[in-house]
């Protein structure tokens, strides 16, 4: 799993019907590459997370069939940057 | 499989269900590369030269098909020299 910190929400009002309403963020990696998750926890813009990549992205949404690569996973309580 | 070095564990109070209460890593593959985080399955230490296995490997390795890990830890090395490579 990667650790990203959150940048922002996202807001996708036209999308496939295989993303359904999931909430999706802007997240920014550890060497400044820019990601879009899919988000079932709630992150807020500043914190640290760790994500799931491929189909273990899936299996991390409450519904396994959203269409995603990029799952949010839990929310980081301490994390020194660098 | 990588072999990667265990740096800390990783506490997070607020994560998604289906993760439970396994343990999580931050690992490293060089001593200043980006961090990663790996779901324990054998049960390491900060400082332990770690086999991780990632894809769909991970979340079988994790012990169950559907756990939503995209890295585990599925062994420790013995004895391994990283200069040596």
């Amino acid at each position: 799993m990667e650790v990203w910190r959150v940048v922002d929400d996202l807001v996708c009002t036209r999308r496939v019907p295989g993303m359904s309403s999931a909430s999706l963020r802007i997240l920014k990696g550890q060497k400044g590459e820019i990601s879009v998750a899919t988000d079932p926890v709630g992150a807020p813009p500043g914190k640290w997370v760790f994500t799931a990549a491929g189909t273990a992205a899936r299996m991390a949404m409450p519904d396994r069939t959203v269409a995603t690569d990029l799952t949010i996973c839990g929310i980081i309580d301490g994390w020194e940057e660098g | 499989m990588r072999i990667m070095r265990v740096k800390t564990t990783l506490v997070s109070t607020n994560r998604i269900d289906a993760m439970g209460h396994r343990p999580l890593l931050v690992v490293q593959e060089t001593p200043n590369g980006p961090r990663s985080v790996a779901v324990d399955a054998v049960g390491c230490i900060p400082g332990d030269w770690v086999i991780c296995v990632g894809s769909s490997a991970a979340r079988d390795a994790a012990g169950a098909r559907d756990y939503p890990s995209d890295l585990t830890i599925v062994g420790i090395i013995d004895h391994w020299n990283p200069e040596g490579t």
